[in-house]
């Protein structure tokens, strides 16, 4: 099976019906994408198909195939840092930092929709879980990115 | 017995212990050179510091950082006194010795009253119960994360190992540049000589090590740079780019994955299996069964060539499994059992003053009532997990873990191994909360890690088997009752509590050698009820300790988490009977207890507790000390489609002197949303022995969309630092029912709370 994931095209011999999170963490190594409920509940493996957030836990591969995946092992460089990520250290977001490379991924995706998201915009679509209580530090950081964006 | 006599008889036994055991002051803490990893050009100066070739600092690191800051706070100690920038200090795990053990978090299991052993002029009792535990914990040398404790312990000999290490730098600085100490500076590591002599550490690495610095005292704290001053946290870069590496993230060649089914019917076995079938689908390498040890349930776990494959091969593995003899768990029966035992049983009184039955024969009426809270899962955002290699007669480890030497010796004892054939690596956690004071899971991977033929091999548990196989916090019921006078005051308040004791369920798990037949008092049960601030003239305290099979462990705040509900909505009660506001009443019972006061109206004036509120809107408010430290918050709620919604929760701490107050807003606004989700949701049900709760679908967390605002106002202080990861969970429960009540005049006494 062929899949495009940070970019890269790779070929891999998986089962089709192996969710996206598994082949990401155990087959390619790309273990910032987390693994927290495998139902689609708190949003911890959240990555990009084609711009889209997904949750990678109940995605089966084959239907990324010909898809451009995007995990947060790219969302930005050193050099060239997302505006999130950076808003992330401005407002000191992380704890744990567990749930933090889905709340980015959801984040950006939402920044790439709506580039002045609302409080109530943000509510709608940040449903990741956090157990440190990041949220408010959340809110802050992409309104954040959102001024520096602008 | 009585509190004094239990302590004494401790004491007795501890005593026992302790002979042949030298004493080990503050200052053997340093430890040697040799306690230190030997590495290629570093020189180590000490048991905590190592000077590096291009003059940076390695400092040992000893304790586990779940989310709650320690990596960075501990480099910020050693950052002040070496004067060198915080980006400059390197981390490095901690080998096993006794230096590194935690001594603080087993002084904190005294059971001493806090106006009785808090300030310098400490009874007897205190003071030799505090000496005695503090020496019996540094022999035993325990390396554990918990009880909110790290800084609090490091404190003094972390700072010294800092400044007797640059003492050294100095005094070889001074022999090298021939020039006397005294005209030598250091600022952000590197040394100077007005003559224009200037180099770092690297430099002088050698020298300092033949030095012996005499009379080393840290830095007074008016000289402090870096402590107390809000610091960006050095350790985030990894955790926003996806390269921070926790247990779950540990890659080695050729690893296998394993995915575990335990016994679903707590406290049952495993009768029969057949793998037939699981293993002739593709990947799967081997089945394994698993044995009960260190609190682990049996069951087995599948090896395959993923974590999906090995899932989906363990579902087709057909299993019999059994209850356990003594019948079903049934969270319900135990609910009744507790309530009786209320009733039936005396219990150990853990506190006593004046005579609360003479006041309560001679009282106009008597205020009861009866509050429960139900038994919770940890749910850290990281499920279970834990790699390991066994080859060439070495098991090598990989755990998210908060106590690293427990988690080996339970390693080496399963896998028969002694325990220098072990070798444990702390990863990071992601999140811990007491679950992962647990060594369950390492027992697991090492049991299947033996049964492989050298390959490593990561063993994840899926949430459901996280959600049904935790060590839960314990289900407790308390009766309360207070004594009202003809003047309409409280003359005496009486608690009674009844639950299960974890102190002593642990133990047994992790530290068989010091858990015994039967079970001492245990203060975890009764913290947060024995040990109130308010000046009643008559208080009875007692705890009924039950053994109710249900895995029990240690839960973020542990005690307090559920007694500062009983307490504080209690005293709220009583401050409608008397007819006064919540905060003036608790002011008028704090008059011998200023630093709880002066965070109460902390709180209460940063929350203009007074003010109106928009419509339909309520303030509630709970004050509670734990792990050192006095937390007030004021909650603001409403109640929206039935259901409680918290806008905003002021929180004002006194946790001593602050190390860094950008991590303590951190933790304050985690142990809220923490809390919250407990106190709106949180409830383990078990019936015919199985938890029922599964994943996040139904036992939910707070979401961003259900937080409040949570602002944090530190009072300042000089005195010794306190805890920080856990006081601010046990006050937000009632300070969000006490806010309901207002609005709806309905008492909640039982948790999770629904309007």
């Amino acid at each position: 099976m062929n899949l495009t994931v940070n970019g890269n095209n790779v070929t891999l011999d998986v089962d089709p019906q192996m969710p996206l999170l598994w082949v990401l963490r155990d087959s390619m190594n790309l273990t910032g994408t987390k693994f927290g409920c495998g139902v689609a509940a708190c949003g911890a493996c959240t990555v990009h198909k084609d711009g889209q957030p997904v949750r990678s836990c109940v995605t089966p591969v084959s239907s990324v195939a010909g898809a451009k995946i995007k995990t947060i092992e790219s969302l930005g460089t050193p050099e060239k840092p997302h505006p999130l990520q950076l808003a992330w250290i401005a407002e000191q977001v992380p704890q744990c930092g567990y749930c933090q490379s889905g709340m980015l991924m959801a984040a950006a995706a939402l920044l790439e929709r709506k580039p002045k998201p609302t409080d109530a915009d943000i509510d709608e679509v940040m449903t990741n879980l956090c157990r440190c209580g990041t949220y408010q530090r959340v809110r802050a950081a992409i309104h954040r990115a959102a001024g520096a964006q602008a | 017995m009585k509190r004094r006599n239990l302590i004494l008889s401790g004491l007795g036994i501890t005593g026992a212990l302790v002979v042949g055991w030298g004493v080990m002051p503050e200052r053997s803490r340093l430890g040697k050179p040799g306690n230190m990893l030997l590495t290629e050009g570093d020189i180590a100066l000490n048991g905590w510091i190592k000077i590096t070739k291009d003059g940076g600092v390695v400092l040992a690191m000893h304790r586990s950082d779940m989310g709650q800051g320690i990596h960075n706070a501990l480099s910020m100690l050693v950052a002040e006194e070496l004067d060198v920038p915080l980006s400059q200090i390197r981390l490095e795990q901690a080998v096993h010795d006794s230096i590194y053990g935690n001594v603080a978090m087993f002084v904190g299991t005294l059971p001493f009253h806090p106006l009785q052993s808090e300030g310098g002029d400490k009874p007897f009792v205190v003071h030799s119960g505090e000496w005695i535990v503090g020496k019996v914990a540094r022999e035993l040398g325990v390396n554990a994360t918990g009880g909110s404790s790290s800084v609090k312990d490091a404190w003094l000999h972390l700072r010294l190992a800092a400044a007797t290490a640059k003492a050294s730098l100095l005094l070889a600085a001074a022999d090298q540049w021939k020039v006397p100490l005294q005209e030598i500076k250091v600022k952000e590591g590197l040394l100077s000589h007005a003559a224009g002599k200037s180099a770092h550490f690297g430099e002088f690495a050698k020298g300092a090590a033949a030095q012996t610095p005499k009379n080393v005292v840290p830095k007074d704290r008016k000289d402090w740079t870096l402590i107390g001053k809000p610091t960006a946290r050095a350790d985030l870069l990894p955790k926003i780019n996806g390269s921070a590496v926790f247990g779950i993230d540990v890659r080695l060649p050729n690893m296998l994955f394993a995915s575990v089914v335990q016994v679903p019917q707590m406290g049952g076995t495993l009768s029969s299996m057949d793998a037939t079938e699981a293993l002739a689908m593709p990947g799967v390498v081997k089945c394994v069964q698993l044995v009960s040890a260190s609190g682990s349930a049996p069951g087995f776990a599948v090896v395959a060539k993923s974590t999906w494959h090995a899932k989906q091969a363990a579902d087709k593995v057909k299993t019999k499994w059994l209850q356990r003899a003594e019948g079903a768990i049934e969270t319900k029966r135990i609910e009744a059992d507790l309530k009786e035992k209320l009733k039936t049983e005396k219990g150990f009184s853990f506190y006593e003053k004046g005579d609360a039955a003479k006041a309560e024969g001679s009282a106009v009426r008597i205020i009861e009532a009866q509050y429960t809270a139900p038994y919770l899962a940890h749910a850290t955002m990281e499920p279970m997990n834990c790699t390991a290699q066994f080859k060439d007669g070495v098991l090598e480890i990989w755990a998210p873990t908060q106590v690293p030497g427990l988690a080996r010796a339970a390693a080496a004892k399963i896998a028969n191994l002694s325990d220098d054939k072990v070798k444990l690596n702390v990863t990071l956690l992601g999140g811990g909360f007491g679950r992962r004071l647990e060594a369950d899971v390492v027992v697991q991977v090492t049991q299947i890690a033996m049964a492989l033929d050298g390959a490593p091999v990561q063993l994840v548990w899926m949430r459901e088997e996280d959600m049904t196989h935790d060590f839960y916090r314990p289900m407790q019921v308390a009766q309360l009752s207070a004594a009202i006078n003809a003047k309409g005051e409280v003359e005496s308040l009486r608690i009674k509590s009844a639950g299960d004791a974890v102190s002593p369920r642990w133990m047994s798990r992790v530290l068989p050698a010091l858990s015994g037949p039967f079970d001492a008092p245990d203060k975890t049960t009764a913290e947060g009820l024995f040990d109130l601030p308010y000046g009643f003239a008559n208080q009875h305290m007692a705890h009924v300790s039950t053994r109710m099979g249900v895995p029990v462990g240690f839960w973020r705040s542990v005690g307090h988490s559920h007694n500062a509900f009983f307490s504080e909505c209690f005293i709220d009660e009583l401050a409608l009977e008397s007819k006064q506001d919540p905060v003036a009443f608790r002011l008028t019972l704090l008059k011998n207890a200023p630093r709880y006061a002066a965070v109460l109206k902390l709180a209460a004036d940063k929350a203009k507790w007074a003010a109106a509120l928009p419509a339909g809107h309520a303030h509630g408010v709970a004050l509670h000390k734990s792990f050192g430290s006095i937390v007030a918050q004021v909650a603001e709620v409403s109640i929206q489609d039935g259901k409680p919604r918290v806008h905003r929760v002021v929180c004002a701490i006194d946790c001593g002197t602050v190390v860094n107050p950008g991590t303590v807003a951190q933790q304050v606004e985690s142990s809220v949303s923490f809390a919250l989700t407990a106190a709106l949701f949180g409830q383990i049900d078990i019936q015919d022995g199985v938890v029922q709760q599964t994943n996040f679908t139904n036992y939910p967390l707070v979401s961003m969309a259900q937080s409040p605002l949570v602002e944090t106002w530190i009072v300042p202080s000089t005195q010794t630092p306190e805890g920080v990861g856990e006081p601010a969970v046990p006050p937000l429960a009632p300070a969000v029912a006490n806010a309901m009540f207002k609005l709806t005049g309905k008492r909640l006494r039982s948790l999770p709370l629904a309007a």
